[in-house]
């Protein structure tokens, strides 16, 4: 299992520098128009942009540009480790808004997650049991709405019912608007700024979980070895949840890794909706203003991000699943 | 069967409680596009605003804006750099100048009126030279305290001409210095057509007479600057902006804790975070005694401006009370409800702002190289539809000429030499002008030649260009003109580089850096602005075959009209009276002989404020909230 993890953890470090270099092309060398020119001031000439294009590192071939972002990677810039240079649009060190950004980012995608796997597991497994009767309607209706309805639109209308400054019911309002609190200013306003885009998030994934957890649980309570236990004279809970759920579990173990890898990237909507100013909202914004570094940062995270937990969810996976051993 | 009977029924319900919904109750999502903005009523309908006797301001709170999704700054808040109006609106509370503004609506706010200086300077005979007088008992804030002087102000100026900093701000305006561009061209360390003989006194010697000068040393680029501070930051523009010392009323928060023992030592303030947040507390260094409650009355104890990245939330937040006011894109949806609803109205403030969009015309593009063709589209384009596209009669007045009416000579109030009924274009004059054409072949009013079909527009993403571009198809379509849209998220790459060759776009307009229409023809109609790189003269008015050749283009055979000498003329005027009569006739010379644009809106500023303001006014500068004459009833406030 080592050697492995090992194995594993090298060919992520060769995909995460793929994706750099992919981000690099896409975003560095592909698209028309120079950068530097919107940030040459008010009306740039020839010799303002030749400055900003040094001063940013654009004035060389995109490869060697890439050279010296992975170098830089690597060994740190003027702002410390990992180097990844400065915002072209505020000159702040995009590594110092990364840590500043990033704890946000987490609190709401581990909020998110952990309220999804509980409802939508619940739910799930409710929903299986119960297969066939109004619960289990009521509980797929719940998944549908879930899946369909569109996150930014869950996020309005949440904070037009729950938040103090929407213009709903007044007894509904009880909880506070958009913005992110820092725990250190407040624990209390921190959790409670937290719930609404927690649970907007929540819901689509918690939908998709809860389809998921009754399709496979139906499925695997239908196997011989379900029967088996049964036979032995297993209380009814026992064969569910020791036998039946170990195993419908495996693959919405790997969905839950991949999901909650892919929201460290930025939870975008929600962000931007509830105001959260996380990484989502900042890379989106890069994206729009050609701020490279940020983009490509971000990218890197995500990628690392990806690379990680998908190591994570195997591990798992090969203790979920007996019948599951590396080499 | 009894299955079947539940299935039955809550289909039924479900079914009912759909047709509940459908037919009535709001929906809770907003639309995605803003109403017909006809719908609202005219601007000109709602009922003056009232503002509060001055006596119920009181003094204390906090001053609470919400800014959608990013400060948006140019150059880090860098004063030295910066030319975002909100950064300028923000500079009122923090930088004083030798002239400032009243920081009130209409031309009273646009009057440069002297603010550390002690006096209007003296102004030798020939216009060449300024003498200021520095006010006694000017300080800086924290953590430096001390005294400003007339080197401070040197050492402004020798930062404007850094081509480091300055160049990436508008050192333009300050070319006329003697010297400047020597600094700014490395030749030499200092300005030498600036004097200090001593700490209260600074003269500027100018190369050229030029008559708004004052307007130039109340820009906030020309405030005065520690150089103990900001020499660290003399590399590039922005980073000073996370540093800056303040000379006014109030101050970044976290100011007294910079340690300005060396560079290194340096960190910056926590006040400002470029990415959410900018907070001003009072600058106890300050002294009310060294200014006037005309110029600044400054009520509130602090401002807090913050980022919010969801703009119907900031509109939510302030209807709430939560906040006071907003720095958000105000759409037609809010537009429409404030004008509409008896309770809102007096919290939406509609003022004029002084700036102008317009329909660009490449004059050395086919077929816009005609000026027929350029004044049949004046002639037949659907203004009013224009308008409405962007929200209603509430977002503006139909532009008739280049420059704001504030800066407009009074024989030029309700100048229209392309007029038609309520502004919706007239096919009739159109076509008779285009028969004139040469692309009109065989002189039936339509532009049929193949130059005239799929003409590239270049245009935004906005709502409000999606909105417009059916309308300029519609109105050009009746004098022959097709057009091929293309719609960019920056279309400014491309309308802004004239290697580009755009023949027309719908998507420009601009603003004034200060009261003189100088800022206008300068940079949108002087052919020496244009460079091969970059202009905002996207017509590409006083062209020369030099430069032509440097970017690639063909010369029109007919030439390229050009106005710079006009421009030159104009500026040297030291009374401004005549100087506004000499605008006043460029812009008639522009509109009737070269006709490069087809302007279209006059626009107003729309800002909401909160019930909590008990004083609000407009600073006519800045397009911005005066955040010198804002107070607010603390006893209203909500906290979010």
């Amino acid at each position: 299992m080592a050697a492995y993890i090992v194995r594993r953890l090298f060919w992520a470090a060769f995909v995460v520098l793929v994706v750099t270099m992919l981000t690099f092309l896409i975003f560095y060398v592909m698209p028309p128009g120079n950068p530097a020119i919107r940030f040459a001031g008010k009306a740039p000439t020839a010799e303002t942009i030749a400055a900003v294009e040094e001063r940013f590192g654009l004035d060389k071939p995109w490869y060697e540009q890439y050279g010296i972002f992975v170098k830089k990677l690597v060994t740190g810039d003027e702002w410390g480790w990992p180097g990844f240079g400065f915002s072209y649009d505020t000159r702040v060190a995009v590594r110092d808004e990364l840590i500043e950004r990033m704890p946000r980012t987490i609190f709401l995608a581990v909020g998110a997650a952990v309220a999804w796997v509980i409802v939508g597991v619940t739910i799930g497994v409710i929903s299986a049991i119960k297969r066939g009767s109004l619960l289990d309607r009521l509980s797929m209706g719940f998944a549908l709405f879930g899946v369909s309805a569109p996150v930014f639109w869950l996020g309005l209308v949440a904070l037009f019912l729950f938040a103090d400054t929407g213009g709903g019911p007044e007894w509904l309002q009880f909880l506070p608007g958009t913005g992110y609190v820092p725990f250190s200013d407040s624990p209390k306003a921190w959790f409670l700024h937290l719930i609404l885009p927690c649970l907007v998030l929540a819901l689509l994934y918690a939908a998709f979980y809860a389809r998921m957890t009754r399709g496979n649980l139906i499925e695997t309570m239908g196997e011989d070895y379900i029967r088996t236990a049964r036979a032995k004279g297993l209380s009814e809970r026992k064969v569910i949840a020791k036998h039946g759920l170990r195993a419908s579990l495996t693959p919405v173990v790997t969905m839950f890794g991949m999901d909650v890898a892919l929201l460290i990237g930025g939870a975008v909507i929600t962000e931007t909706v509830f105001n959260w100013q996380g990484v989502g909202s900042w890379v989106i914004r890069a994206t729009f203003d050609s701020n490279l570094p940020v983009v490509v940062a971000v990218v890197l995270v995500g990628a690392v991000a990806v690379a990680v937990f998908s190591l994570i969810v195997d591990i798992v996976y090969a203790y979920l699943d007996p019948r599951v051993r590396y080499q | 069967m009894k299955r079947w009977r539940l299935v039955g029924i809550a289909a039924l319900v479900a079914a009912l409680a759909f047709a509940v919904a459908a037919c009535g109750g709001e929906e809770a999502a907003p639309p995605a596009e803003p109403p017909p903005a006809e719908q609202a009523p005219p601007a000109e309908e709602a009922p003056p605003a009232e503002e509060p006797p001055a006596e119920e301001a009181q003094p204390g709170g906090t001053y609470r804006v919400d800014v959608e999704t990013s400060f948006d700054f140019t150059a880090g808040f860098d004063p030295t750099a910066e030319y975002t109006a909100i950064g300028w609106g923000f500079y009122n509370t923090l930088i004083r100048k030798l002239m400032t503004y009243r920081q009130t609506v209409g031309p009273p706010g646009n009057e440069p009126l002297p603010d550390l200086a002690a006096d209007f300077p003296e102004i030798s005979e020939d216009g060449l030279t300024y003498t200021f007088t520095l006010k006694d008992g000017i300080k800086f804030g924290p953590p430096l305290s001390r005294e400003i002087t007339s080197q401070d102000f040197a050492y402004a100026f020798n930062r404007l001409a850094n081509p480091n900093v300055g160049a990436f701000g508008y050192p333009l305006y300050y070319e006329v210095i003697e010297g400047f561009n020597e600094v700014a061209d490395g030749k030499a360390d200092t300005i030498s057509g600036i004097e200090t003989p001593d700490d209260k006194t600074i003269v500027f010697h100018l190369t050229k007479p030029t008559g708004d000068f004052l307007f130039r040393v109340a820009m906030p680029a020309a405030g005065p600057v520690p150089e103990e501070v900001a020499s660290c930051f003399s590399d590039e523009a922005g980073p000073y902006g996370r540093y800056l010392i303040s000379s006014g009323p109030y101050m970044l928060e976290g100011s007294e804790q910079l340690d300005v023992t060396s560079c290194d030592t340096m960190k910056a303030i926590s006040g400002f975070d470029p990415e959410a947040h900018l907070l001003l507390v009072r600058n106890p260094d300050y002294d009310p005694a060294t200014d006037s409650p005309e110029l600044r009355e400054n009520f509130v104890d602090r401002f807090e401006f913050r980022i919010n990245t969801n703009a119907d939330d900031c509109f939510a937040r302030v209807k709430a009370n939560v906040i006071d006011d907003t720095i958000c894109g105000e759409t037609g949806k809010q537009i429409k409800e404030y004008t509409e609803d008896p309770e809102l109205q007096d919290n939406l403030k509609l003022d004029q702002d002084d700036s102008i969009f317009y329909l660009s015309m490449n004059l050395t593009q086919p077929p816009f190289d005609d000026v027929h063709v350029r004044k049949a589209m004046n002639l037949v384009m659907n203004k009013t539809g224009l308008i409405r596209a962007w929200g209603g009669p509430a977002i503006g007045d139909a532009a008739t000429h280049v420059i704001p009416p504030s800066m407009a000579p009074p024989d030029l109030q309700g100048y229209d030499p392309y007029p038609s009924a309520n502004f919706e274009g007239d096919a009739t004059a159109a076509m008779e002008e285009m028969k004139q054409s040469k692309y009109d072949t065989d002189q039936d009013g339509l532009c049929d030649a193949p130059e005239c079909k799929n003409v590239l527009n270049i245009m935004g993403n906005l709502a409000r260009d999606k909105g417009m571009i059916p309308v300029i198809e519609e109105s050009a379509g009746k004098i022959g003109i097709t057009f091929k849209t293309r719609q960019l998220d920056n279309p400014y790459e491309f309308i802004f580089t004239p290697t580009e060759k755009v023949p027309f776009t719908g998507t420009a307009g601009w603003g004034k850096d200060y009261a003189d229409a100088f800022t206008y023809f300068l940079y949108l109609f002087d052919g020496r602005t244009i460079t091969p790189e970059f202009t905002y003269n996207e017509p590409l008015v006083g062209l020369t075959a030099e430069q032509a050749k440097e970017i690639g283009i063909d010369y029109p055979a007919e030439g390229v009209p050009s106005v710079d000498a006009d421009i030159d003329a104009c500026i040297a005027i030291a009374d401004l009276t005549e100087r506004t009569a000499c605008w006043g006739d460029l812009v008639k010379k522009v509109m009737e002989e070269i006709v490069p644009w087809v302007p279209w809106i006059w626009r107003n500023s729309s800002i909401i404020v909160a019930d909590t303001v008990t004083k609000w006014d407009f600073d006519q500068h800045s397009g911005h909230t005066a955040y010198t004459h804002v107070a607010v009833d603390q006893s209203k406030q909500q906290q979010g």
